[in-house]
């Protein structure tokens, strides 16, 4: 190991808040500029109409950047916070921590719910929400020492770079013997040189005796990171119990877990044994379904899919207990043991790799048209250690990769890469040159929009053909399952508010395969409930993945399957158990809503936020290109025929794709109309004066703003 | 013989997923099955055959994401 330094250039001694019912009360705001080190109080208020969690993050963020605020400008802030029941042992899914900035792909705000064990010991050392401002020129390391009372920060040098030794170097050095107490956020060089660039937060496994990592990936969080030369940040917490949260009601608390936790015992491996294989059993269900990305989003299928299911990656996990967070028993936390990278820095030494899950396994494997599982797992470390978004870094590639095959640029701009489908090789030396910073790789990591505004002005590509191709939407690179065929799905991706990124709905199966939502009506309140619930998680520091992915098994009896009522109301229970404070499911939905239309009015702020910001490429929506209808033309010559009444007889595949594109271009801009009208907004999708009223969010700031922007729509 | 979820069933030679979901009221809830292991998707349930002794789970895929 080479030599490092670490040394204290600010120590900032704190009494640490009593926790009560889920909250510190505080807040944490640590300006690296000047070392400037000072606690806030939470209010009431904050607590009412925010709740926690990205809540808290929003609102920090809201009073420390302007409309004008750039990314890497110091005033920027990085908001990583918990939730009322962030830190739960006995509930599933409880540990996660959501992280906000204003994203250096979007620029707008950005959030990203993680899992590790941060945002809960952030909490236990006594703050709800942790706010980093300002920059620096040298590395440092802030530590959040919830046990010794101090927050410090350091001056280092001769840390590793890269995440993977630099997580584990220093869960060693500040863990005192009991490496669990530790949990580190970091990034690595890839964040320093692209703007996908992602953050790891730590769990330690007991078991394995070793740091392992989930990431806040999207949105380029670790680019701003690495951009103000913080190296980590580190919380130090002991142990937790269910009194650690000191609960409101501990014993009602530990009776709705308990019942939780048995239900995903007993049911997931009757369902999808996402303890055993994660979420690499979607793998083979979409790609049967036509909806697994394949080279850039043109297919939905693949013959040779199966090399990259969960067949195969049951055989390749270690097997243990996976939980990101203690006591959670879905478990889905998993890794490959021993694995021997054939490329890089790590090459031929034997590392720990956690992943690949279902993202990872479409973004850098069928939608660069690459199937084999080794390279897949090489990708996932890379782009781990590096401190890059898998889905970010598929998506480019997959986008350059199509450029290429396209003839839109060559090797003479790929300084010589062969960047066909397939190319495994090729794949993973863009990786490392995102990660140095070099040749062609160093422009697939500014991501899809810039990559369309550069291709077309140094290299004169088509840009109109970009702009189809190109899977973005408002900057943020699409997750990785086909949209096509699911009207819902294109709006569950383009009417997000951080970008395209499935968090918010993912309705592909409801829509498409069970066709619950033909009319749009259906649809847009759809595009209502699911996002407002799934808000609802980051709002209080949970995982949604408990709710939704192992059901109970009378669900599929009741009124509405698809919301996992059962569940719903548990989450009520589990919320006024721990807070106090009676709640029921609209409730929670209305909790979001506030939340959620604030984060839309923060759209607006920076200058987005409107209904062109909601747009999406047209390859999410159908055949771009002859090859696409014609891998298809049943099912698109149908659509003309039956559903447009349109004569196809005479028409070249060229004319049907422009006729089908009007109509589906239409369709969803009807869909646009439909929810917007839903959700209260304008027909130009901005929240109306009385929709902030009803929610409790019409600070003067915010009508102000709104006044000015709905004026404008007038005038 | 078979479980499906956990319950016996009968079993007869060449029962395909198709088969074996006509005889349940509530089949058109299930976009995938596993068996034992194996995940099989909606649009291979006519063509694959459910082998004896295996175990059945019946998916909705309805929520999920
Ligand atoms: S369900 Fe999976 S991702 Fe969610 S908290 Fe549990 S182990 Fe972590």
């Amino acid at each position: 190991m080479t030599e490092y330094k670490i040394e204290a250039i600010k120590t900032f001694d704190y009494e640490k808040s009593v926790i009560d019912k889920g909250y510190a009360n505080k807040t944490l705001l640590v300006d690296i500029s000047n070392s400037d080190i000072s606690i806030h109080p939470v209010t009431e208020k904050m607590k009412e109409v925010f709740i926690g969690g990205k809540g808290f993050d929003l609102w920090l963020l809201w009073n420390a950047v302007k409309g004008t605020t750039k990314w890497s400008d110091p005033e920027n802030a990085i908001c990583i916070a918990s939730g009322p029941m962030g830190g739960t042992p006995v509930y599933p899914g409880s540990g996660k921590s959501i992280v906000t900035t204003i994203s250096p792909l979007t620029g707008t705000v950005i959030d990203s719910n993680v899992g590790g064990y941060f945002g809960p010991y952030l909490k236990f050392a006594g703050f709800d929400a942790l706010q980093i401002r300002g920059k620096t020129k040298t590395d440092i390391v802030i530590l959040i020492d919830g046990i010794d009372e101090k927050i410090q920060i350091f001056e280092t040098s001769g840390l590793p770079d890269d995440s993977y030794a630099l997580s584990s170097t220093l869960t060693e050095h500040f863990a005192q013997g009991k490496p669990r107490n530790i949990s580190v956020v970091s990034t690595g060089p890839g964040a320093k040189h692209a703007l996908m660039g992602c953050l790891n937060f730590t769990w330690y496994d007991l078991k394995r005796k070793r740091a392992r990592y989930k990431q806040a990936g999207r949105g380029g969080i670790g680019s701003v990171f690495a951009d103000k030369c913080i190296k980590a940040v580190v919380a130090r917490w002991d142990r937790v119990s269910v009194k650690t949260n000191n609960p409101s009601d501990g014993i009602a608390l530990k009776e709705v877990g308990k019942k939780h936790s048995r239900e995903i015992v007993d049911l997931d491996p009757k369902q999808n044994e996402m303890a055993k294989i994660g979420t690499t059993h979607l793998v083979t269900i979409m790609n049967d379904f036509d909806l697994l990305p394949t080279n850039n989003f043109q297919y939905g299928q693949h013959p040779e899919a199966d090399n990259v299911g969960q067949e195969v990656y049951r055989r390749i996990f270690d097997t243990g207990y996976d939980g990101c967070w203690m006591g959670c028993t879905v478990a889905c936390s998993h890794g490959v043991k021993d694995f021997v990278p054939l490329t890089g820095p790590y090459r031929g030494e034997k590392v720990f790799v956690d992943g690949p899950e279902y993202e990872t396994i479409a973004g850098c494997g069928s939608n660069l048209g690459v199937f084999d599982p080794h390279t897949i797992i090489e990708m996932n470390f890379y782009c781990d250690a590096y401190g890059l978004d898998t889905i970010s870094v598929g998506t480019s590639i997959a986008f350059a990769m199509e450029c290429f095959s396209m003839d839109l640029i060559n090797e003479t701009h790929t300084g010589g890469i062969n960047l066909s489908f397939g190319n495994r090789a090729a794949a993973l030396e863009i990786v490392h040159q995102m990660a140095q910073g070099e040749g062609f790789g160093h422009i697939v990591g500014r991501g899809v929009r810039e990559m369309k505004s550069i291709f077309a002005r140094d290299y004169k590509a088509d840009l109109n053909i970009m702009q189809d191709i190109g899977m973005e939407a408002k900057g943020l690179e699409f997750s990785e399952y086909m949209t096509k065929e699911s009207l819902a799905q294109q709006g569950g991706y383009g009417l997000a508010l951080k970008g395209a990124q499935h968090d918010e709905a993912w309705l592909i199966f409801l829509d498409m395969v069970h066709n619950f939502m033909p009319s749009f009506e259906q649809k847009a309140e759809a595009l209502h409930w699911f996002p407002m619930f799934r808000t609802w998680f980051g709002l209080c520091g949970l995982c949604k993945l408990p709710w939704n992915d192992i059901i109970p098994e009378d669900n599929k009896d009741t009124q509405e399957p698809a919301k996992v009522m059962k569940h719903v109301e548990w989450y009520t229970q589990y919320y006024t158990a721990v807070t106090g404070r009676h709640t029921t499911p609209d409730g929670l939905i209305r909790m979001s809503e506030a939340v959620y239309n604030f984060q839309r009015i923060f759209n607006l702020k920076m200058g987005f936020g409107t209904r062109e910001h909601d747009n999406i490429p047209y390859r999410a929506m159908g055949p771009v290109k002859p090859v696409e209808y014609e891998s298809r033309p049943e099912r698109y010559d149908k659509e003309l025929v039956e559903k447009h009444h349109v004569d196809i007889t005479d028409m070249s595949t060229e004319e049907k794709i422009r006729t089908l594109r009007k109509f589906r271009e239409t369709q969803y801009e009807q869909l646009k109309d439909a929810v917007y009208k839903r959700r209260g907004w304008t027909s130009n999708g901005i929240p109306t004066i009385d929709t902030v009223t009803r929610l409790g969010i019409d600070f003067p700031e915010v009508l102000e703003l709104l006044n000015a922007k709905l004026g404008d729509d007038q005038g | 013989m078979i479980r499906v979820n956990g319950k016996r069933q009968f079993w007869y030679e060449g029962m395909t997923i198709k088969d074996l979901l006509e005889d349940l009221e509530d089949s058109h809830h299930y976009a995938v099955i596993r068996i034992n292991d194996k995940h099989v998707s909606r649009p291979y349930f006519e063509k694959t055959l459910i082998p004896d002794n295996s175990e059945v789970f019946l998916i909705s895929l309805i929520a999920g994401g």
